[in-house]
């Protein structure tokens, strides 16, 4: 327990170094770090309707997230959660627009084919992984551009609405996730993104498959030698991060968009991964970051309208995070007193 | 007195590391200190070079009192510390490693030539040879303890410390390690030894300094000892590595393992042509020096390596098809020579590690779902059987010293129920009093009728513990030798090579 609390506390700092280093940079454009804090605060959570607006936010990247958290868990590191979060949003929008069916069970197959878009987007790293050992950052990174550029296409020249911009159809009223409240577009996604959290927490403490998975991730020699099959694992794990990120697409195409477009929830993929990075892979961790992060998004929508300060001042602060996250990692790898053990390698 | 420590006490919380201890080391001799794990001796050390800050006590160098404020203070008072982890910068030359920090500079700039040329002669002048312009990434581990004595050297230390100097070296390059050794004191330098390896301590020191539990127990020469009185006055009592009793109880072949052959991860044959049995209620040895072939034959016994050609059959099934799943089925228990990499998880707790391999079995998993509580108390009741020293279950095992480590791993296989135990050096880094321990639970395992197959590089270990010995040499079995009467030298020789029949001609005459 008293391990978990210093992981918290480290990255807690993690999180506090990074927004010194921020609070400098917006001394250094001449504007007041603490009003720029203050309108960030407020516009994530201002009144009734940002809190909604800072939740439709953090949907996408919980859902993202927790994708990355089932990868990190398992060893494998999924940097293509963009590209599979693109993938799934086109599939369930097709779905949405041309595949008439019943009110409810429309949403269900709309995001269904978002997951298993998301899971066959993810199948050709994996399957490379698992037969050739090639290394999944590289080819999932790499997936990512291909499949952006592919929905792309898919909505420009083969399924584009008449007149207008780069979009498909807009998807039937019997497809839309339903909204929670009147004031706001903030929708089931949310109780989905928060459902699929605590599962896939439940699922690694206490199953026997996720505890395999999860020995996988952190000893993979140990649970070969425990009688793991490490690699049919690796791509499974692949394959239900890659899901999960189809998913986390669908989710905003049915939720918010209601079509798709060219270009559409941009780095919701990323912010998810690093939102999981940030909770240590644990996915309780990640509906705190991920709130954080979705907090600094819609919060940056008012920091323009009030101070001098640019949005991407919120980029900063992310890089920055990744940037202390990782530093610390590195540390702690120093620490590490695994050289008494080195001595007995031969 | 080349150094005096006098009440030393340092406490770490409630715990006191070293408790009053006092020791004087004289000038031009080499001083051991020994004790187990967790004694003490390494703490001391910081202590004396300034890198821990004692809460009480004094230190004389030379007989002037000394406040060792940091390890420059110590540099500065003729100390040098040669570390256990090596502290060398991979991508420089031995010379620019030697002068790290205290660069002869010429015009402002490193004088490369001045420093080849200083370190060539520091290196002849105390025999301790390295080609200075040699990158350290390229050398060996015996030559990189060199490089870090040579360190010490130029910085001008007349007391040397060296903290379990031999634990990463080969018996050859502990020997030559020890002819410098003796140079230094002929010199009139003082050699400060920190070991727990008992032989080297009898050859090569002139005083040995016992440390237990933190408290001084004896300073002695090391003429008036034995190595029996050192395990007492290390252990607090008597420990027996005498060959084990036993009656004869082998049963029925339970692994026969034929014309095994195997590549290592270089692609080279690495074991050639094994067969060997191994019965119920046996332990059969395996000996040579590492890297032989022992480890690719444990890893295709437990499925992690294909076999070339041959097969090894357990209870009727050949565990040269199998996956490691199938084999641990089929009876096998292991324990691995590398226990951080293979044997646990050093990041997760003691109940999770306990659970590897049990994790889809009832009590422990019921329809997929895993029971923490059964694995907790049945953790709870291991680390009693097993006299693992840890605060719970719920402890982190990397948290535990060597000798605990390795009980978790033997726990967690010898309460499998499994017929054949493949055990990898069972005492690796362990502690003598753990080892003891450890020796009394493989013959518990013999007793209860399991196949037992002991793989070490220890041959002490396997004459006392194995019926059989068979000895390993460049990927063959050289010869099989009864564990009764069986001969060291006789064995030693099928070690280097030489065929069990030479061997026996050549002791005839």
């Amino acid at each position: 327990m008293s391990d978990r609390l210093r992981a918290v506390y480290g990255q807690l700092l993690a999180v506090l170094f990074a927004l010194a280093i921020g609070a400098i940079i917006i001394l250094m454009v001449d504007e007041s770090p603490v009003k720029v804090f203050m309108t960030l605060l407020r516009g994530a959570f201002g009144d009734q309707a940002k809190i909604a607006g800072t939740l439709l936010q953090t949907t996408p990247i919980l859902i993202c997230g927790v994708a990355a958290c089932i990868g990190l868990r398992g060893g494998m590191f999924n940097v293509g959660i963009e590209g599979q979060l693109f993938l799934g949003g086109f599939a369930a929008a097709w779905v949405g627009f041309a595949l008439p069916l019943p009110a409810g069970v429309h949403m269900l197959v709309g995001l269904a084919v978002a997951t298993l878009a998301g899971a066959a987007w993810v199948a050709i790293p994996a399957f490379f992984r698992a037969r050739y050992n090639t290394n999944e950052v590289v080819s999932t990174i790499l997936s990512n551009y291909v499949a952006v550029l592919l929905t792309s296409y898919f909505t420009i020249f083969l399924f584009k609405r008449p007149g207008g911009w780069s979009e498909t159809p807009p998807i039937l009223p019997t497809a839309y996730l339903p909204e929670l409240f009147s004031f706001s577009r903030l929708n089931w996604g949310l109780v989905i993104g928060l459902v699929l959290a605590l599962s896939v927490a439940w699922f690694f403490r206490y199953t026997s498959k996720g505890y395999s998975i999860s020995m996988v991730g952190s000893a993979p020699k140990f649970a070969e030698y425990g009688g793991v099959n490490v690699k049919r694992q690796g791509f499974l794990v692949l394959l239900v991060s890659g899901a999960v990120g189809g998913l986390a697409g669908g989710v905003e195409t049915l939720g918010v968009h209601h079509r798709f477009m060219e270009g559409f929830a941009p780095g919701f993929g990323f912010d998810g991964l690093i939102a999981a990075l940030l909770a240590n892979g644990s996915p309780i961790g990640t509906i705190v970051t991920a709130l954080f992060f979705g907090a600094l998004r819609s919060g940056s929508l008012l920091l323009e309208v009030e101070t001098t300060a640019s949005r991407e001042i919120i980029t900063v602060i992310q890089a920055l995070i990744i940037l202390s996250v990782s530093a610390q990692v590195l540390m702690k790898r120093r620490g590490d007193s695994t050289a008494g053990e080195r001595r007995w390698k031969f | 007195m080349a150094v005096e420590l006098i009440g030393v006490t340092k406490r770490f919380g409630a715990f006191a590391a070293n408790d009053d201890v006092s020791i004087a080391v004289r000038r031009g001799e080499i001083h051991a200190i020994i004790g187990e794990n967790g004694a003490g001796k390494t703490t001391l050390m910081n202590v004396l070079f300034g890198l821990l800050q004692p809460d009480e006590g004094a230190i004389r160098i030379e007989g002037k009192d000394m406040v060792m404020a940091d390890p420059a203070a110590a540099i500065a008072a003729g100390l040098g510390m040669v570390h256990q982890h090596f502290k060398l910068v991979p991508s420089l030359s031995v010379a620019e490693n030697v002068f790290l920090g205290m660069e002869i500079r010429r015009n402002g700039l490193i004088d490369h030539a001045a420093q080849i040329e200083k370190t060539r002669e520091l290196s002849e002048r105390f025999g301790l040879k390295v080609e200075p312009t040699e990158r350290v990434s390229l050398l060996s581990v015996g030559i990189e303890q060199r490089i870090e004595i040579l360190k010490v050297l130029a910085r001008g230390a007349r007391i040397i410390i060296l903290d379990e100097p031999t634990a990463v070296l080969t018996p050859q390059e502990s020997r030559e390690l020890f002819q410098t050794l003796r140079g230094f004191v002929a010199g009139g330098m003082t050699v400060i030894f920190i070991s727990h390896h008992l032989e080297e301590v009898m050859e090569v020191s002139d005083t040995v300094t016992v440390l237990r539990n933190g408290k001084h127990v004896a300073t002695r020469p090391t003429a008036e000892l034995t190595k029996a009185d050192l395990v007492r006055m290390m252990v607090g009592r008597d420990v027996s590595f005498a060959r084990r009793r036993r009656e004869r109880t082998a049963g029925s072949v339970v692994l026969e393992v034929k014309n095994l052959w195997a590549r290592d991860d270089r692609r080279l044959p690495a074991l050639r042509d094994a067969s060997f049995t191994v019965r119920a209620g046996e332990i059969v040895g395996i000996a040579g020096v590492a890297g032989n072939g022992q480890t690719e034959l444990a890893e295709v016994l437990t499925g992690l390596r294909p076999a070339s050609h041959g097969s090894a059959v357990l209870k009727g099934r050949d565990l040269t098809t199998q996956s490691p799943a199938q084999i641990r089925e089929a009876g096998l228990a292991h324990v691995p020579g590398d226990r951080m990499v293979r044997g646990v998880d050093g990041g997760a707790s003691i109940s999770a590690n306990l659970l590897m391999g049990r994790q889809t079995r009832a009590p422990w998993s019921r329809n997929g779902i895993l029971d923490w509580q059964v694995a907790a108390s049945q953790a709870a009741d291991m680390i009693k059987r097993f006299d693992i020293r840890a605060r719970g279950p719920q402890d982190t095992v990397k948290r535990l010293s060597g000798g605990n480590i390795q009980k978790v791993v033997l726990a967690r296989e010898f309460t499998n129920d499994a017929d054949f135990l493949l055990i990898d050096q069972p005492t690796r880094g362990v502690d003598i009093g753990a080892q003891e321990s450890i020796h009394d639970e493989i013959m518990r395992q013999r007793a209860a009728g399991r196949a037992v197959l002991v793989i070490s590089v220890q041959l002490d270990e396997l004459l006392t513990l194995a019926d059989r010995i068979l000895v390993m040499f460049n990927g063959r079995i050289m010869g099989e030798v009864d564990g009764d009467g069986a001969d060291s030298e006789r064995i030693g020789m099928m070690m280097a090579g030489v065929e069990a029949g030479a061997a026996t001609g050549g002791a005839a005459r």
